[in-house]
């Protein structure tokens, strides 16, 4: 691939356009922000030269604004942490006496000392309000600063002990016992010289702790590694899972009694002179307890009484290396970790502004220890190799954005954040960037077919996508010309596919087509399809059957007939057809709708407005057909209907996915149909479609079908988050209306015993508002658990079918066994179909895991009780994905 | 009712700035340009009030040859339909004469954190091989789908003088592939109507639905409701007055 010319603008004018949000606007400095802004902005040229310069700066700005300097320190800290070393060496010198007062022995305690006291209040405060990430910061800024000796051993160890305390706390989450384990674990990993020449036993204490935590953290495991063995207990070993990751670092570094650390992270503070223990003694951490987690009680809950609030919760955090370790760090290791989560950290804060990111990034060794990174070609002065490191930077930042990228079973930031941000590196530096992206892209693409979690491969067609689109859709597709020979659904050339239609989106068919060598434009290379993705009226072509008969309905949408007029046309029409002399139709029914739908959609099928346009004016018109015909019927319709209008959408449509997931999408949006009707037709009905499904024969679901679905559920969840909040508003503000009436009531208003009183005389009423919202989250939240069930129900249907269901996949057994994936090189398409649908009811489990909690019981009792007493593999299989994402196993 | 004065002021600010609070060195990428329309009577604290809120962008420098579809595509990706969000409907915006694109459009979101994500996310990538722009916006009113340049485009492209085949700037030299597009193009809004309604409004909240339509339509009587949601989306939008579809 070539960056060689990335972005050559037009004109001035534009590029200025361009830049415009790079504009810093001026404000006004005041001394005190001056002093701020020096502090944070420490560093940007040379650090160590800065230092003396900046300490001599904060000691000349007097009166010491305490506040201020310790503000500066926390933001410092909490937002630039590559800095953090820096920033403990000089709270180090400014803790020494200034030679002009060397001769003062008053015990005013030194301006150091009162900047990290007034700093630990605002660690406090992050501290209860759960920020972790800040928490976790302020930990690395004091360890290094007990290794400094400014903080005393034992008080550091307390600290880490109250968030050890919290991997033992009864019922913990995950993501509250992984964020308290990893702040324990670094603070030991950079303290440790310290803390372990104090108390080895209390070294030992903190790993156990983390170790004891980790041994009960198995079973989600399985769900969530990025490469998969359906057929094995076991988690596969091509991926590092963060907590393993923290363990093993740490055992390493004890080994060698924290040996490392000096090769692990930067310590500029260890040339200074110790303070002179006969004036100085080091400061004591208070002792501190992890707040619980606030549980937000909004007294909401579905109709059965089962709990509806939802809690994201966060699974193992895996880590797909791409790179081999002399090439990218090993995050097991002592120095590889420090790396990592460095990397991360800048990942994470800067998520705000990508360009800022991109470039800190490139930066970043200039923070770490010199030998890290290989030096960039024409430096100055080259330094020497350090062993086992020397590593490349570029690979090393896009292996580390891309394996966050990858998380399962979602990433924490969303995807196109990750994927600009790669855009970005490759605008800032096109000739060491390019490379690294174009190994990356290999690698992965090298894993399909592997086990690479079909998620994850969704992932990488999705940013491959958006990355040439950025890139002038320049990729070498000849050197993939071999892999047309591999069975037409193996992973690779389903990735192949679907980047290509990934790219179509963003761009348009003959762009595309014109990026391809010949093997994989030919028709038979089942790559691209021929032809531009238009839409597919039925009823065109006036040799078709019912050609006349869809003309005169086009005629009236062209016309603008009133909704009226189409329905009583289309029922006429109807009438005709039931009684013409040819016998009569079947299924008139079936008919009419395919007409009238399909001929709507051809009225919008111009753009997104004009399907938009299409749908607002003939509203009436499609609740007429989604009713099933009987007029003025409420409710949510005729199910038969509602797959019938779905049908002819997908029909006219078929040669273009993207349109059927955007139709669909406004069909429920308009509840013309209702996310259960996309479910259910997802999994039954959309077989009938050849041309729109690569998962044709037997039962069984690819990528595509996966994003209908989650459309769908999505559309659900949605709709009670928008319904919960309504709620919420309303029952506030009326508690607010009625404390403000009682408030004003009377001179004992202020009287708590009086306002009890006030309760008991008036109940609550709830207002007609508040009433209808209460109303509409439980219909929606009903709506919400009968599409969590009709998936479930899918799901188990392809993947356990009975041998007298329709259609069954006959090998939905086979995949998931050692010696049927053994064989995967000969697997056909039926194979990998069945091997992509476990995929999918892997995601399934896992990404709606929170929802599915609320009616676990349920839903598996109705869905998993055919397979009472089974040893069958298949529904043994189905059962322990649903009890581990659920949390019963 | 005031419980914490200072606490909802440090919310609100923090809410101006894009859910960020204010940070010294770190600037998101999110927060609405300098653009102020000089013309406008809306004052830059009530501008800033809505955008504070806004669900809308303004989408700058598109080719005159992307299409809605490939618009949404590029959006969607900041798209939280978990969320209750998603996109709304995009206003393309035509050349008052030819009925057009123009080279710009309105991605409107149903919710204000998706707008955001797309300035952090969206703005200053390629889409169809440019670079795009956002900004927040107002929000759509009537007739702010046309350009305002002398010529029916935008103002941008009456004064610009380099040669932009992405923008009207092909003739003879044009690209044979781009012949085929634009006579697509041309055809695509020829039907686009101006006055009330003629943009649709893109589906509204979830509703219960009527069981008898009819008799409490009557009960009622008439509601903006009745309208359909393009009609009540006109009405809300009629807030902002005089702010112009075009900023360069």
């Amino acid at each position: 691939m070539s960056y060689d010319r990335p972005y050559r603008g037009g004109g001035n004018r534009r590029r200025h356009r361009d830049d415009y949000d790079d504009r810093r606007r001026d404000t006004y400095e005041s001394p005190a922000d001056k002093l701020k802004n020096a502090i944070i902005r420490f560093g940007e040229v040379d650090v160590l030269e800065e230092l003396p310069r900046l300490e001599k700066q904060i000691r000349e700005s007097t009166p010491h604004v305490i506040p201020n300097l310790s503000e500066a320190f926390r933001i410092a800290v909490t937002e630039q942490p590559y800095k953090i070393p820096y920033y403990a060496a000089l709270l180090r010198r400014l803790h020494d006496s200034p030679e002009e007062d060397a001769g003062d022995t008053s015990d005013i305690s030194s301006l150091g000392k009162q900047i990290l006291e007034d700093f630990w209040k605002g660690f406090q405060a992050y501290l209860d309000k759960l920020a972790w990430r800040e928490t976790r910061l302020c930990i690395h800024f004091f360890a290094h600063l007990a290794v400094a000796k400014l903080i005393a051993t034992d008080s550091l160890f307390g600290l880490l002990q109250s968030f050890t305390a919290v991997l033992e706390e009864f019922g913990v989450s995950h993501g509250r016992a992984k964020k308290a384990a990893v702040c324990a674990a670094e603070g030991l990993m950079i303290a440790g010289p310290a803390l372990k020449s104090t108390s080895a036993e209390h070294v030992q204490e903190i790993i156990n702790a983390i170790q004891a935590y980790n041994d009960t953290v198995t079973s989600p495991k399985l769900l969530v590694g990025p490469v998969l063995k359906l057929y094995s207990d076991e988690v596969s070993s091509n991926a590092d899972e963060l907590l393993d990751t923290v363990l093993q670092t740490l055992r390493i570094l004890d080994e060698s009694d924290f040996a490392e650390t000096a090769s692990s992270f930067s310590q500029p503070y260890t040339g200074y002179e110790d303070p002179d223990p006969a004036t100085f003694t080091p400061y004591n951490l208070p002792s501190v307890l992890v707040p619980p987690e606030v549980i937000e009680l909004d007294g909401l809950s579905t109709d059965s009484g089962e709990d509806a609030q939802v809690k994201k919760e966060e699974w193992p955090e895996y880590f797909l290396p791409l790179f081999d370790n002399d090439i990218t760090p090993d995050p097991k290791t002592p120095a590889g970790y420090a790396v990592h989560t460095g990397l991360f950290d800048i990942l994470d804060i800067f998520e705000v502004n990508r360009k800022e990111c991109a470039r800190l990034l490139l930066e970043y060794p200039k923070w770490t220890i010199s030998g890290t990174f290989k030096p960039k070609p024409g430096g100055e002065v080259v330094p020497e190799p350090v062993p086992g490191k020397d590593w490349q930077l570029e690979s090393t930042i896009i292996e580390n954005i891309l394996g966050a990228y990858m998380v399962l079973p979602e990433s924490s930031h969303k995807s196109i954040y990750y994927i600009s941000l790669i855009t970005e590196l490759c605008k800032l530096s096109p000739s060491t960037v390019g490379p690294a992206v174009g190994k990356s892209i290999r690698k992965l693409y090298s894993m399909l077919g592997d086990g690479l979690d079909v998620e994850v491969a969704r992932r990488f067609a999705e940013w491959f996508a958006v990355h040439m689109s950025n890139f002038g859709f320049q990729w070498v597709w000849k050197e993939w010309i071999p892999d047309l020979s591999l069975a037409v659904q193996h992973p690779k050339r389903a990735f192949m596919r679907r980047a290509l239609e990934f790219e179509i989106r963003l761009s348009y068919h003959d762009r595309i087509l014109k990026t391809l060598p010949a093997e994989m434009q030919a028709p038979e290379g089942n790559t691209i399809s021929e032809q531009a993705p238009g839409p597919d009226f039925e009823y065109d072509d006036p040799a078709k059957p019912h050609h006349d008969n869809a003309q005169s309905v086009l005629n009236l949408f062209r016309g603008r007939a009133k909704a009226e007029d189409v329905i009583s046309h289309l029922e006429t029409l109807k009438t005709s057809l039931e009684t013409s002399d040819d016998g009569g139709l079947v299924n008139a029914d079936v008919l009419i709708r395919s007409i009238a739908i399909q001929s709507l959609l051809h009225i919008g099928a111009r753009s997104f407005s004009h399907l938009l346009n299409a749908i607002e004016r003939y509203l009436p018109l499609l609740r007429n057909i989604a009713s099933g015909g009987v007029s003025s019927a409420g409710g949510s319709g005729n199910a038969e209907a509602k797959a019938d209008i779905l049908t002819a959408s997908a029909a006219f449509w078929k040669h273009n996915r993207h349109m059927v997931a955007i139709v669909f999408d406004k069909l429920m949006q308009y509840q013309i149909v209702d996310p259960t009707d996309v479910v259910g037709w997802t999994f039954i009905n959309r077989a009938e479609i050849r041309e729109l499904v690569e998962a044709t024969g037997p039962l069984s679901l690819s990528a595509f079908e996966w994003d209908l679905l989650k459309g769908a559920l999505d559309k659900a969840n949605g709709r009670v988050m928008i319904a919960r909040r309504k709620v919420v508003v309303l029952r506030k503000e009326e508690d607010d209306t009625r404390a403000r009436v009682k408030a004003s009531g009377g001179a004992d208003g202020m009287d708590v015993d009086a306002e009890e009183k006030a309760e008991d005389e008036s109940p609550a009423v709830d207002s007609p508002a508040l009433t209808t919202a209460l109303k509409a989250f439980a219909s929606l939240t009903r709506e919400q658990k009968g599409a969590m069930s009709r998936t479930l129900d899918g799901f188990v249907s392809c993947l356990a079918p009975a041998a007298t269901d329709s259609n069954p996949n006959p090998y939905s057994r086979v995949v998931i066994s050692e010696d049927g994936w053994n064989e995967r090189a000969g697997w056909e398409k039926d194979q990998w179909n069945a091997w992509e649908t476990w995929g999918w009811y892997r995601q399934f489990c896992r990404s709606y895991a929170p929802y599915l909690r609320n009616y676990s019981t349920t839903l598996s009792t109705v869905s998993f009780a055919k397979f009472e007493g089974s040893t069958d593999p298949a529904a043994e299989l189905l059962k322990k994905t649903w009890n581990v994402a659920t949390g019963q196993e | 009712m005031n419980q914490r004065p200072i606490a909802n002021f440090e919310l609100c600010t923090g809410e101006l700035l894009g859910g960020v609070r204010k940070r010294i060195r770190l600037s998101p990428l999110d927060q609405p340009s300098n653009y102020k329309d000089s013309q406008t009577r809306v004052d830059r604290q009530k501008q800033n009030d809505l955008l504070s809120k806004s669900t809308t962008l303004y989408i700058g420098n598109l080719s005159f040859y992307t299409t809605e579809e490939q618009i949404y595509e590029l959006f969607t990706k900041c798209a939280s339909p978990e969320d209750g969000g998603g996109i709304k409907r995009i206003i393309m915006g035509l050349d008052r004469n030819t009925r057009t694109p123009c080279g710009f459009c309105f991605v409107e979101y149903y919710t204000h954190a998706e707008a955001l994500a797309s300035m952090r996310y969206v703005s200053g990538t390629k889409l169809d091989e440019r670079i795009i722009r956002c900004d927040l916006d107002l929000g759509y009113k009537e007739g702010r789908q046309f350009g305002r340049g002398k010529s029916g485009g935008q103002v941008r492209d009456e004064h610009r003088q380099d040669y932009d085949p992405g923008r009207g700037g092909w003739g003879a030299q044009a690209q044979r592939l781009e012949i085929e597009r634009r006579r697509e193009v041309e055809e695509r809004y020829a039907d686009a109507q101006d006055g009330p309604g003629a943009v649709a409004g893109g589906g509204g909240d979830w509703k219960e639905a009527e069981t008898s339509g009819n008799e409490s339509r009557l009960k009622r009587g008439r509601s903006p409701e009745d309208e359909g949601d393009s009609m009540r989306l006109g009405q809300r939008s009629r807030l902002d007055e005089d702010v112009d579809a075009e900023r360069m």
